[in-house]
């Protein structure tokens, strides 16, 4: 049985949904133009992840097994839903620059793996932990690779201009054919880094 | 059979809570969003025409258009909420403000999904400065007026014949303004058939137009790119009114006047 910080720290590290596990990469790339962009996508699937996993977690055991997928596409979609609404009323900004890909959440490949794999066989405080712990990594590689596809591709990061007038920015990285070159070099970075520190 | 009724019933009640969740959060987040929406447009009126007081809402070709009245009751100018297509799958939607004497006095791009870095020149301000000061009687057209850029040749033509198409009717239906349309006679023109092509609602119209005895015989619409339903009832009713008269001066079709304006000004180009 694993302890309940590396159930946590799994999600970050070892288990990164994006870095180490590449799921949910549709969103990843598409949206982070911005590093405003990745995390505002990063905490809306780390709200449903985390609702999801709760209801999941409580309702195991009283859904039969055989209609569990439907089941939980249900409650994942609800969930999305409600995310969509709250955003479109109180976030309209980040709603507008989101777009479809919120309500992609949906088939979001994570947050379906996290109700199957985990959720439906733990207890709730377990699900919490594994929600939060998987949706603050993936929040972190969408912001980080938010924050570099700005700077390369816009000179700013957060809105904030950081390179100066010097410095000429690359529209690659602002489109998609960039994300995935983005992506591809962080990849390389983070898993230098975890092989260097010996999480493997 | 009880296994079935289980996983049925569990799945409705799972459904049903769902279902009620989502009603009471509708409920809550709409009234908000309905009201975010009217006030974004009422704030980019207002910064159209500084002096608005009253609005009236009217609604053209399936596009509203609101008039701006002063607190003195006069009239001050149009605001339409108009698209354009563009470049992306979504079209264009924005605004544009044209005041009283047929002038634009304002643009804001309300939400696209054209090429970032490319496309979404439309948001810069060199683009914005090009249109702003247009009026009706300018030629509103690509290097003529407004400077293409190169890269995003699709997005600036959908925006500047939609632009053009906004002023137009903006002029006609408000302003009681006037497309100047060359009187061609058909008398002079030499038999035979002739293509010509004009500005419908959301890109060019093209028309083959027959002429046999110095009198336009037949129009045949080759080409158009407006929303079918609207165009259809310009397209029945145009070219008989257009062969009846033997005049380019006919009346245009309720609900599809750009498509209407498009096929006579394709007329127009074709015996020309």
């Amino acid at each position: 049985m694993t302890t309940i910080s590396q159930v946590f720290t799994k999600g970050i590290i070892a288990e990164n949904p994006v870095f180490r596990l590449l799921l949910g990469l549709c969103p990843v790339l598409a949206v982070t133009m911005t590093a405003i962009n990745g995390f505002g996508m990063g905490i809306a699937a780390l709200f449903v992840l985390l609702c999801s996993n709760i209801v999941v977690s409580l309702i195991r055991g009283v859904v039969p097994p055989r209609v569990r997928i439907p089941a939980f596409i249900l409650i994942i979609a609800t969930f999305v839903t409600i995310v969509d609404l709250v955003l479109n009323a109180f976030a309209p900004g980040l709603h507008e620059a989101l777009g479809i890909f919120i309500p992609l959440i949906v088939v979001n490949c994570m947050i379906m793996g996290r109700a199957e794999a985990f959720a439906r066989k733990n207890t709730v405080g377990r699900s919490i932990v594994d929600a939060l712990g998987m949706g603050i990594g993936f929040t972190l590689a969408l912001t980080v690779l938010g924050i570099v596809r700005e700077i390369l591709g816009m000179g700013t990061a957060f809105g904030v201009d950081i390179t100066g007038a010097a410095f000429e920015p690359m529209a690659l990285f602002a489109s998609p054919p960039g994300a995935f070159i983005a992506l591809g070099i962080l990849l390389l970075v983070f898993n230098l880094i975890i092989k260097r520190l010996g999480f493997e | 059979m009880r296994d079935s009724l289980k996983m049925a019933l569990t799945l409705l009640v799972i459904g049903a809570v769902c279902g009620g969740l989502l009603s009471v959060v509708n409920a809550i987040t709409q009234p908000i969003i309905e009201k975010r929406s009217i006030e974004d447009l009422r704030e980019a009126m207002g910064d159209f025409f500084p002096e608005m007081d009253a609005v009236e809402e009217r609604e053209i070709d399936g596009e509203m258009y609101y008039e701006i009245f002063d607190a003195g009751g006069d009239f001050i100018g149009v605001v339409g909420e108009v698209t354009a297509s563009g470049y992306g799958d979504e079209p264009i939607r924005y605004n544009l403000a044209v005041d009283s004497d047929g002038e634009v006095v304002g643009l804001r791009i309300d939400s696209h999904t054209e090429t970032p870095g490319i496309g979404d020149i439309i948001e810069k301000e060199d683009f914005q400065s090009d249109i702003i000061g247009l009026s009706f009687d300018d030629p509103i057209a690509l290097d003529q007026d407004v400077d293409t850029v190169s890269g995003a040749t699709v997005t600036m033509r959908g925006m500047v014949s939609s632009i053009r198409r906004v002023v137009d009717t903006i002029g006609m239906e408000f302003l009681g303004l006037e497309v100047e349309v060359v009187e061609i006679d058909p008398a002079d023109v030499d038999d035979g058939t002739y293509t010509g092509t004009g500005s419908g609602f959301a890109d060019d119209v093209t028309v083959e137009v027959t002429v046999s005895g110095g009198e336009i015989t037949d129009i045949v619409v080759v080409e158009h790119n407006d929303t079918q339903s609207y165009f259809e009832q310009a397209e029945a009713e145009m070219p008989g009114r257009i062969i009846e008269a033997q005049s380019l001066e006919v009346d245009t079709v309720t609900d599809a006047t750009a498509s209407s304006e498009g096929i006579i000004e394709a007329v127009n180009d074709a015996l020309n």
